[in-house]
């Protein structure tokens, strides 16, 4: 486990992390999010030294975590970082070798990583030479070519098409699967619901709401209605007690309310007659989490 | 992972991504060119050996002729000079074989020249020739002395030359030769492969590669390794090209070599190594603080500018090894590695300020390297704009 303990660290007059703590489990993956700027390429930074703390510790499985620790683990930072004229089987070879590997495992590892990312054919090519799609996969190899026993990967999919995203992703829950510990930073919320069992949202250096998706969901104030229907008086649905907010996007209404609200009225107002094609009722999506933890 | 273990992977990477690489090979290339081309040119480009055919008419010629060939051929003189005698009956002959330049000119009783036009090349080389011939028969017969003495005496350095310095003179020109060349070596080599190191480590911020190193090792682990990795490469280099260099000289005889200077080529070996060690370091904090490879020119500007000046108070120290300033500037480190080889090839430098400037020189390179060492990893860890020297240095701690 990777616990980030009260990290705070200062830039001027910026407080990029303000007490800033929270967990990676092992087998589990985490998604991190946050605003542009809410700190988290730095605690991200933190973890592999990048960062001098002004105060707070990070830990893997209870001890300080040293170079001895970081040699197991896997890191791809937001702004993509190799070799450019370097081969990429050399280079992957490399990466494996600083990670600790002879060089005859890193040899065969970086063999079987560009067999699976379908790049084999293109072993002696300088990087430069791949196209940024390509790029990416070596990189995301670069990665994980030693096996780590922890991955932080800073913005691991922007940038990539459907089936790099599809790639991106499985590889990521096959790993997790394999007992490692994952954790990725995404603006993309949906993504990150689908594939993480847990996250950490971060605002202005400080982590405003954390820990497993579904409890939070369930631990919400509120509850969704999405009902697709002909005609609603939305003003009047938004004055009711129990209603937090209506909107309505061309098809369906999408309507928040309090839990234990009185919802009679409400459904009172919806015409529920012969043509709604849609109704729903359930816990709000990260999304509506992330913007409430944000913004309220 | 040891820390020796993590500096040669840098180290091998370094070697032997730069050893494959176009730019190094052509750099590689270029240097042993310049050599070739410094040593072969003059051959190249050498006068071919002179050869006249002459005609003589009547007596008194062949005197003339024989001081003019002795003179042309003093030593020091590369280019050997000949005169073939072809002897005609009659000056008419003579004059039409002038005329339908058969000869290059004609030589009458050791007392008139006939040429064809007034001018040309050949024509006046020889003319001037056989002038200086015929000037010293006249010398001659006017002391009545022996023959080919008078040539002697043209030819020679009368004067005694004793150089206050100990050496003799001869020796002298061949220890400035060596002096001059191996600090221009030393000179080219500091600052090349210190712009190696200084682009090297700006491209590893620049693509971000940094950040995965530095997950992996300690930032001083990463600069030992590139600056032993690019030192290695370099020295071989350094070294390939003296050899040529020597050998070159030997082949061609371009200048006289004085007897193989081991002693001096081991202490231009000893100053690379630590006059390279000290402007990497400060060439690998430089390169920390930069972002871009086009900011990169701005930071080196001073280290640069210390170089550019220790190049120039040791070509002042070629003419004077022991002047004030010679000196002094053994004792200052930047400057000292190109000073302290050059005073070394004409023996003006004590044993004792040899051994006080390397100490200095080595304890710089300790403190500079711990300091350069925060100064790259501040550096490093600062992305976006050029980072001031001393906001690195806050923002690390090695």
């Amino acid at each position: 486990m990777l616990e980030l303990r009260r990290l705070s660290k200062g830039y001027g007059e910026v407080q990029a992390l303000d007490d800033c703590s929270f967990r990676v489990e092992r087998g589990r993956m985490l998604g991190f999010l946050g605003p542009n700027g809410a700190g988290k390429t730095t605690a991200m930074r933190s973890v592999f030294n990048l960062v001098r703390l002004d105060s707070g510790s990070v830990s893997w499985r209870g001890r300080p975590v040293g170079q001895e620790e970081r040699v197991r683990f896997g890191y791809m930072p937001e702004q993509r970082g190799l070799y450019p004229k370097m081969k990429i089987g050399r280079q992957l070879a490399y990466l494996g070798r600083i990670h600790g590997m002879t060089n005859v495992e890193a040899t065969a590892a970086a063999e079987r990583w560009l067999e699976e990312l379908g790049l084999s054919d293109r072993i002696k090519d300088p990087l430069e030479k791949l196209s940024h799609g390509n790029q990416q996969r070596v990189q995301l190899a670069a990665a994980l070519i030693h096996d780590p026993e922890l991955l932080v990967l800073d913005e691991p999919f922007s940038g990539l098409d459907p089936f790099g995203v599809e790639t991106m992703a499985d590889i990521l829950r096959a790993r997790a699967a394999a007992g490692a510990a994952v954790m990725f930073s995404s603006h993309q919320l949906d993504m990150v619901e689908d594939l993480c069992q847990d996250v950490a949202i971060i605002n202005h250096g400080r982590v405003v709401m954390g820990g497993e998706v579904r409890q939070l969901k369930m631990d919400s104030p509120y509850w969704v209605i999405e009902v697709e229907m002909r005609a609603a008086d939305r003003d009047r649905m938004s004055r009711l007690d129990a209603v937090v907010s209506v909107e309505f996007d061309g098809y369906r209404h999408r309507i928040v309310v309090r839990k234990g609200g009185d919802l009679s009225d409400l459904v009172s107002r919806l015409d529920l007659g012969g043509d709604v094609r849609h109704f729903t009722f359930s816990a709000p999506s990260l999304s509506e989490l992330f913007r409430e933890a944000v913004t309220g | 992972m040891t820390s020796w273990q993590a500096i040669r992977l840098v180290m091998g990477r370094e070697i032997r991504e730069r050893s494959r690489s176009g730019a190094f090979i052509a750099s590689v290339a270029i240097t042993l060119l310049l050599v070739a081309a410094v040593l072969f040119l003059p051959l190249i480009f050498a006068d071919d050996d002179v050869h006249y055919e002459l005609g003589v008419v009547g007596e008194g010629n062949q005197a003339v002729i024989d001081s003019a060939v002795a003179l042309a051929n003093s030593p020091g003189r590369n280019v050997r000079t000949s005169i073939d005698v072809i002897p005609f009956s009659s000056r008419d002959a003579a004059e039409r074989a002038a005329d339908t330049e058969e000869v290059d000119g004609v030589l009458m009783d050791g007392r008139e020249f006939v040429v064809r036009g007034a001018g040309g090349e050949a024509g006046g080389e020889l003319e001037s020739l056989l002038q200086r011939g015929a000037r010293s028969v006249q010398i001659e017969s006017l002391v009545a002395s022996g023959a080919g003495q008078v040539v002697e005496i043209l030819t020679s350095a009368p004067l005694d030359v004793r150089s206050l310095s100990g050496a003799d003179t001869d020796e002298n020109s061949e220890r400035s030769i060596i002096a001059f060349g191996g600090l221009m070596l030393l000179y080219m080599a500091v600052l090349l492969y210190g712009s190696l190191i200084l682009t090297g480590v700006t491209e590893e911020k620049t693509n971000r590669v940094v950040e995965v190193l530095l997950a992996a090792f300690q930032p001083w682990q990463l600069l030992a390794g590139k600056i032993l990795g690019i030192g290695l490469l370099g020295l071989c280099q350094f070294v390939g090209t003296v050899v040529l260099a020597m050998v070159g000289i030997e082949l061609t005889g371009v200048v006289d070599l004085p007897a193989f200077p081991v002693d001096s080529l081991l202490v231009l070996l000893l100053w690379f190594v630590l006059g390279y060690s000290l402007f990497a370091v400060m060439f690998g904090a430089a390169g920390a603080l930069v972002s871009r490879a086009e900011d990169a020119q701005s930071v080196v500007a001073p280290i640069s500018l210390v170089a550019v000046a220790g190049f120039f108070i040791a070509i002042q120290a070629v003419n004077n090894p022991t002047s004030t300033l010679s000196v002094v500037t053994t004792f200052i480190p930047p400057t000292a590695p190109f000073v302290v080889p050059v005073r070394f090839a004409f023996q003006a430098v004590p044993l004792w300020q040899m051994a006080v400037s390397v100490a200095i020189m080595v304890l710089t390179i300790v403190v500079m390297t711990r300091l350069a060492g925060r100064v790259y990893l501040g550096g490093l860890l600062r992305f976006g704009s050029k980072v001031g020297i001393r906001e690195a240095f806050r923002t690390a701690e090695l």
